[in-house]
């Protein structure tokens, strides 16, 4: 956080965050058109094909064949992670789907809270799959709030229940490992997605199917097919062209060697 | 107000945190810290949510006698024996920290020390040379290892040299590119999330 007693920046603003409380008024002006665009039934981009996101229905599909449950977990991030946040619309879809398929859902938690989140998604989406009755509440569970023995007994779980379909979706650090590994041992279909970049070599690495970064993010916009959801990842991508402007015209400057007046900019 | 209320609290809690973070005399009232100190109140409440579904599933499996029930009663007698005893010795207590220092430590050690093992069986699966991009995986793989172990010096002086530049000009470029992405989705997510576009948190689903 910035620190109120560097004093005001032009008066109002704290130290440093000049640049980028304009940066977020222009993102969010961008998403905003998006957003209105889709409202008025204008034409929008598609979202190109994730392989990943395909494969969802895939693996369950998979699963349900086999009569063997599909695993799901959103790591180890708080409530509030936004990769915890995005993994929330996954698990409604991979739920709904388990439900429409009658297959057995084990969703496995390391976090109290997300837990409590997770029992209501998993909840609603055997509600609205019409399968109220299939939803089993001991099938999500909380393990520890200790990452090793989260990962512990998530291995414990594999060996007892036998996954055939393994999701990793949320925030994960060196369990990413244990868990991808332990699925390819009983041959499950996995598919991991992380934005932390530390652990994304590992799920490409140990997974059939990763979702890189930012592709999590879109998840419930690719799965939802939704115009407004989709909008937001649209102005999302306007952004990320404004972003590269800057970048092209900061190694240019870089070569002519007068980066000093772009920094200052960047750094009010 | 099922949906309503919850979505109100989102958007007045997210905007106090932006707020806080852009503006110096917004900032001065430190109202991050009040919501900190909130969020460690529901902390202590959740972790006993967490207690009650651990209790209520290995009961379950207790009471109908499933396979490997003896697990569960073990589970169970360390989660309350050892919360007993946090809570009569505190955690600074002889006893507790004697456990905590010689059964739970090394425990979670040995669980960490089997990521190296998967580290190799994985690597050995995807450095197969079946596609071109892995055999770029596997040269790069090579070049790295060769860099960091002593015996790539000893093959030739300037490995370590190779191995930095790959780290610092192509890693580092394709890794900012990732993380640009993941700035900009995960601040899309956040605004669906305070526009109300996204709900799957609160149970509802179809990203309505």
């Amino acid at each position: 956080m910035m620190l109120a007693q560097d004093g005001p920046a032009l008066g109002i603003f704290t130290a440093g965050s000049v640049a980028a409380f304009f940066a977020l008024l222009v993102i969010c002006g961008l998403v905003y058109m998006m957003i209105q665009r889709a409202r008025a039934g204008l034409k929008i981009p598609e979202i190109r094909k994730i392989a990943g996101l395909e494969a969802i229905d895939e693996a369950i599909g998979r699963a349900t064949e086999m009569g063997r449950p599909v695993h799901f977990t959103p790591g180890l991030g708080d409530p509030y992670n936004i990769q915890t946040i995005a993994s929330y619309a996954m698990l409604g879809h991979v739920a709904k789907r388990c439900a429409q398929y009658d297959t057995r859902l084990l969703q496995t938690n390391v976090d109290p809270f997300v837990l409590a989140i997770n029992n209501e998604v998993i909840r609603q989406a055997y509600l609205e799959a019409g399968r109220p009755d299939a939803f089993n509440p001991d099938d999500i569970t909380f393990h520890s709030t200790e990452q090793f023995a989260y990962a512990a007994s998530v291995l414990g779980l594999y060996e007892r229940e036998r996954p055939a379909a393994n999701i990793m979706f949320g925030a994960f650090w060196a369990e990413s490992m244990l868990f991808a590994e332990g699925g390819a041992y009983l041959g499950s279909i996995q598919i991991g997605a992380t934005a932390n970049t530390h652990q994304i070599a590992f799920f490409v690495a140990a997974c059939d199917y990763t979702l890189i970064g930012e592709e999590m993010f879109a998840a419930s916009a690719y799965l939802s097919k939704e115009p407004v959801l989709t909008g937001t990842v649209v102005g999302q991508d306007w952004a990320r062209i404004g972003v590269f402007a800057l970048i092209i015209l900061g190694t240019i400057l870089a070569q002519i060697g007068d980066t000093n007046w772009l920094a200052t900019i960047l750094k009010k | 107000m099922r949906k309503e209320f919850p979505m109100l609290l989102t958007v007045v809690a997210a905007l106090t945190v932006i707020l806080s973070q852009f503006f110096f005399h917004i900032a001065e009232w430190n109202l991050m810290d009040v919501l900190d100190k909130w969020l460690n109140v529901m902390w202590g409440i959740a972790i006993g949510l967490g207690i009650v579904n651990l209790s209520v599933v290995h009961g379950k499996k207790i009471m109908r006698r499933a396979p490997g029930f003896y697990n569960s009663v073990v589970l169970l007698a360390i989660l309350y024996v050892y919360a007993i005893l946090g809570l009569w010795t505190t955690t600074q207590g002889y006893y507790h920290a004697w456990i905590f220092d010689n059964v739970y430590a090394p425990l979670d050690s040995t669980v960490f020390g089997l990521v190296a093992f998967f580290i190799t069986t994985a690597a050995y699966r995807a450095f197969k040379v079946r596609t071109w991009e892995a055999t770029v995986m596997l040269l790069a793989g090579m070049i790295l290892l060769l860099g960091s172990a002593p015996i790539g010096e000893a093959i030739w002086a300037d490995w370590a040299h190779l191995r930095q530049w790959f780290l610092d000009i192509p890693n580092a470029a394709g890794m900012r590119g990732i993380v640009l992405g993941i700035y900009l989705g995960g601040f899309a997510t956040a605004l669906r999330v305070m526009l109300g576009l996204e709900r799957a948190w609160m149970g509802a689903m179809g990203g309505r």
